[in-house]
């Protein structure tokens, strides 16, 4: 009897959690030639959401010529099957329909979004570009030297848009994750059709494709529709691009890329962090969400609401198939840049040492919680978190033992992630874009000071993409 | 024992009575509960937990009545009673008259519900100082969701819920009707500085409490300053409903306006601005061209302030700014999600309606003259990319030509298959990229087109390419594929907008707040049917002329030029 109350109770029990975060039922199909099919129903408005992922990514551009993949990404969406650019760009519009392709480090991915009732058109088109890119000499011409402008362009606007690029390539150095996915000015100019179709032929194909939707459709005509689309394409022809782990960077190093008369200067400092297969991640969320990533974390609290020194600051713990990095980032008038940083690091310190209290835990919690069930709202992002799944080799249960694990966290298993993924201050490497000429002397306490223009057409020094 | 014997038995001892009595008496209780539940704006969990401790009872409830029966000496176990003298006869009787009873009392209770007027919130109270101007006509009135209610407080404070229990989230929107439009010299950017301030503490919390506690609860929030609006949101599990009332009407009840506080903020602003305008190449052209479009409206002024006027509004002025501004009778605040209308009508009754009404803030009657020939800037700084910035005079929000405009603008330059970007882009190379929007709210703004050049770019034949683009299009027209596909893209930006809770009190607070009635939302798909090519055509020759234009171009210094 006992041990049936005790089922009714959990039964029960189980149910009043409902609120708790879970993934909707989808149906994961794998076809003869090893492309996965994830399925999911959601009918509250007449739309649909598709994402396909192809396993590759930047990781696989030829050293010394980064931005490969992002450029075959573009050049995909400039005709295909029998559309030139402009019909290719019109078939999509005249439906109001969304269709782009984007290179990212672990793969290319093609994100669709459409109204139900266009589905038999926007899936051809998606399997066009997949199978049946045309990757004319002209278009990727027009595209090199746009991607070139546009990394130009963004020298002269808002410096944030870059500093990732110049960020990784000093931490990882010459480690896959070093090269910028954008490509730079440099080693874009470099890229050539044959790249291209060399790249394409290596790493596209039914057995590393993934596709994942999600919306206003019958499953089973849907399944047969992507199986007769997708179920006899070819094997890519090379084999996937395995990453090595990269090791810890160096620290107490100074990167340091002069734009002359900024008024305000910005900085990134860390070091390589932690993988997403990283098992304390519930633990590494708490710790992260308190002390960088929302408005009342530490770093705000001290570097914005306390001193008025910005406007932003956060930190971010970038997790990979291998380890990414985990960095603080902010920016502030040229004349408190070291004042600035100093009081980041001092933030960070405080986070080693003291780590997080019982307030602080609750609170993350509910946060992180509450904030989670938006994130999954519409059928586009259902169909990026599955094939985000799919894509790392993890299942419904990252999703739907989440919330039980941050339950689970105790402050001093927060304390041991704090432990194994932040860097120590004396171990941290620094990236600054700033007015050199005022703050070069000040930073050099920081470490040996490695200095570039913005105008260089490389994101490192000496130059290699 | 057979599986009959055991029924007779189950029948005998009155188990099966007492299990249909039990399942009645809870069927009632959880109706009677969940009914206080959204009268008395009670949490859920209390239902919840109901619910647990009934499903609890019900096998201690069975085996209770298996075990005892009840006799005339009290009660004792079935065992130990002597068959003969045994009245579960009786007490079965009994059984029967309670179950009648509640039967009754349930049927009465779902007939009065139907008989119950459904939820009626207090009729709308019309807010004169609101220029109200339902400018759509339209049949599709049936595409309006009847789950969505909207009421005033006495105090003017207007009110807007759309239920949605798909995700168990909830968004607050609160419109302030305070922009960049409301300033005029010395107070430039006091709207957006006080979407900064109204975080930064009041009489009973100290600063950074507001954020404290909306995180510890499991919310977010945001807000954002533009011409005519400052908007606040707040996104957060339905737990935190009470919350985020008490933290609400808290800020507009008793905000504090800390000198100290102040200055700190003022340095936050100024950051703001160098990050978004200072160290932008198109923040500073942007800030500019609008600055010399416009000569008599407000709508001259940058939202984020003159660095002057950052510099110097007075503790005066911002309080002066926050009694007018901040009135119940100014603002709209709309709640989509997992809420019901009661929940929320008694809540806002109970923590909004205390805040005093005020004066309405002053009408701005400032209406920008006619243009009087083309506007020219030119700025040279550091730049590899020169940018071209050209403005047009246009409408308001809410006109029916502003919708002709906005699909004449998807057909010029939205997406790569549009006319701009095919020609200019891709097939001569003119521009990096193209972008084109207009800015009208309450006044009408203008038609904005932005271009990035690529390194040594000829912004003087850009301009020419543009100009004679956009007079074919005032000559010519456009055709009717291109007029059906700008009409998908916005359909279907239409059904985006209301895929998630956050984007339902977007666009039905925007609809709201400039056309006077958030009903009109749903006349988007009919108006747009309704449009027509000439409508396109008339409205592109109504705006696109040189006499009505600004061009703003940033470029390096050309060499051997003295600057």
């Amino acid at each position: 009897m006992r041990r049936v109350l005790l089922g009714v109770l959990t039964l029960l029990a189980s149910a009043a959690w409902s609120d708790d975060i879970t993934l909707p039922d989808y149906e994961r199909v794998v076809l003869e030639n090893g492309t996965v099919l994830l399925l999911s129903e959601k009918h509250e408005v007449p739309l649909i959401g598709l994402r396909a992922e192809v396993r590759g990514g930047s990781v696989a551009d030829p050293v010394g010529k980064a931005g490969v993949a992002e450029l075959l990404a573009s050049v995909m969406q400039k005709g295909a099957g029998g559309r030139d650019a402009a019909a290719f760009a019109s078939a999509t519009a005249n439906v109001g329909g969304r269709l782009t392709v984007s290179a990212d480090v672990d793969s290319i991915s093609v994100a669709a979004e459409f109204l139900s009732r266009d589905a038999e058109l926007m899936i051809e088109l998606v399997s066009d570009v997949l199978q049946e890119p045309t990757l004319a000499a002209d278009e990727l011409e027009k595209e090199q030297a746009r991607a070139i402008g546009l990394i130009k362009a963004a020298k002269d606007g808002d410096p944030n848009a870059l500093m990732a690029n110049y960020a990784y390539a000093f931490i990882f150095g010459d480690h896959p994750y070093g090269r910028p996915t954008s490509g730079s000015e440099m080693s874009l100019a470099d890229v050539s059709r044959d790249d291209l179709l060399t790249y394409y032929s290596e790493n596209f194909g039914g057995d590393r494709l993934i596709i994942s939707v999600v919306g206003d459709f019958d499953t089973a005509a849907m399944k047969a529709r992507l199986t007769a689309e997708f179920g006899s394409w070819e094997p890519a022809a090379g084999a996937l691009e395995e990453v090595p782990a990269p090791p810890k960077a160096t620290g107490g190093r100074v990167l340091l890329i002069d734009k002359p008369g900024a008024t305000q200067s910005y900085f990134w400092f860390g070091n390589v962090g932690v993988a997403l297969d990283y098992p304390r991640r519930a633990e590494l969320n708490l710790a992260n969400t308190v002390f960088g990533a929302r408005f009342t974390s530490m770093l705000v609290t001290e570097l914005r609401v306390n001193a008025g020194l910005t406007y932003r600051a956060r930190s971010v713990v970038d997790q990979r198939t291998q380890p990414g990095p985990v960095t603080v980032r902010s920016f502030t008038e040229t004349s408190t840049t070291v004042e600035a940083i100093d009081l980041a690091i001092s933030v960070l310190r405080r986070l080693q040492d003291k780590g997080l209290d019982d307030d602080m835990m609750v609170s993350a919690r509910n946060y992180i919680m509450g904030q989670f069930p938006p994130r999954l709202e519409t059928a586009s992002s259902l169909a990026r978190m599955l094939a985000f799944l799919e894509l790392n080799g993890l299942d419904r249960s990252y999703i739907d033992e989440y919330g039980s694990e941050l339950q689970a966290a105790a402050a001093e298993s927060v304390a041991l992630a704090i432990s194994e993924v932040y860097p120590q201050p004396d171990d941290l490497v620094f990236v600054i874009i700033g007015d050199a000429a005022t703050i070069r002397d000040e930073v050099a306490k920081y470490g040996e000071v490695t200095e570039m223009s913005i105008t260089e057409p490389s994101f490192r020094v000496p130059p290699a993409d | 024992m057979a599986a009959m014997s055991l029924f007779t038995e189950l029948r005998r001892r009155n188990v099966i009575k007492v299990a249909l009595l039990y399942a009645a008496a809870s069927w009632l209780l959880v109706w009677i509960v969940s009914h206080m539940v959204s009268g008395l704006g009670l949490s859920s969990w209390v239902s919840d937990y109901i619910l647990l401790l009934l499903a609890i009872g019900f096998p201690v409830a069975l085996i209770f009545a298996w075990v005892y029966e009840i006799t005339p000496e009290g009660l004792k176990k079935g065992i130990d009673v002597d068959q003969t003298q045994s009245i579960v006869y009786k007490t079965g009787q009994k059984l029967n008259a309670a179950l009648a009873v509640l039967a009754v009392l349930g049927v009465a209770a779902v007939i009065g519900e139907k008989l119950l007027p459904e939820f009626e919130p207090p009729p709308p109270v019309v807010l004169e100082e609101i220029p109200l101007k339902p400018v759509f006509d339209f049949s599709a009135k049936a595409a309006v969701p009847r789950e969505i209610t909207s009421f005033n407080l006495p105090n003017g404070l207007e009110i807007i819920v759309w239920p949605d229990h798909d995700i168990p989230n909830v968004v607050m929107y609160n419109f302030v009707r305070a922009g960049g439009r409301d300033e005029y010299p010395g107070i430039t950017g006091i709207a957006h500085f006080f979407e900064h301030m109204m975080f930064n503490g009041t009489v009973a919390r100290a600063q950074g409490d507001f954020d404290t506690e909306m995180e510890a609860a499991g919310g977010a929030n945001n807000a954002y300053t533009s011409n005519d609006l400052t908007v606040y949101m707040d996104w957060f599990p339905r737990s935190a409903l009470e919350t985020i009332f008490e933290l609400e009407s808290d800020r507009l009840l008793n905000l504090a306006i800390d000198p100290d506080v102040v200055e700190t903020e003022r340095s936050t602003v100024y950051s703001e601005r160098r990050l978004r305008i200072d160290n932008d190449n198109f923040g500073r052209l942007y800030e500019q061209v609008r600055a010399t479009a416009y000569v008599a409206h407000p709508y001259q002024n940058p939202v984020i302030g003159w660095p002057s006027d950052i510099e110097n509004w007075t503790q005066q002025d911002l309080e002066d700014f926050f009694k007018t501004y901040y009135a119940p009778n100014n603002l709209t605040m709309i709640f989509a999600g997992d809420v019901t209308p009661e929940e929320i009508y008694l809540l806002a009754d109970q923590h909004l309606s205390p805040i005093p009404r005020q004066h309405p803030p002053p009408a701005i009657t400032t209406v920008e003259p006619p243009q009087e020939g083309e506007r020219r800037l030119l700025i040279e700084t550091d730049a590899q990319t020169p940018l071209l910035h050209v403005a047009f005079h246009a409408g308001a929000e809410g006109e029916p030509e502003t919708l002709h405009l906005e699909l004449l603008l998807a057909i010029l330059a939205e997406g790569t298959s549009s006319r701009l970007h095919q020609a200019l882009v891709e097939e001569e190379q003119l521009l990096l990229n193209i972008g084109a929007w207009q800015s009208g709210g309450f006044d009408p703004g203008v038609a904005y087109f932005a271009m990035t050049l690529p390194p040594g770019g000829d912004p003087a034949a850009v301009e020419a390419r543009l100009l004679g683009m956009l007079e074919d299009a005032a000559t010519k027209g456009v055709t009717a594929e291109e007029l059906e596909k700008a009409r998908n893209l916005r359909l279907a930006s239409f059904w985006r907008s209301l895929q998630t809770i956050d984007g339902k009190a977007s666009v039905l607070g925007n609809y709201e707040v400039f056309t006077g009635d958030y009903e009109n939302l749903f006349a988007v798909p009919e108006q747009l049917a309704a449009v027509t090519a000439a409508d396109l055509q008339a409205v592109a020759a109504k705006v696109f002329r040189r006499n009505n234009m600004t061009v703003g171009v940033l470029r390096a210094p050309l060499e051997g030029e003295s600057q």
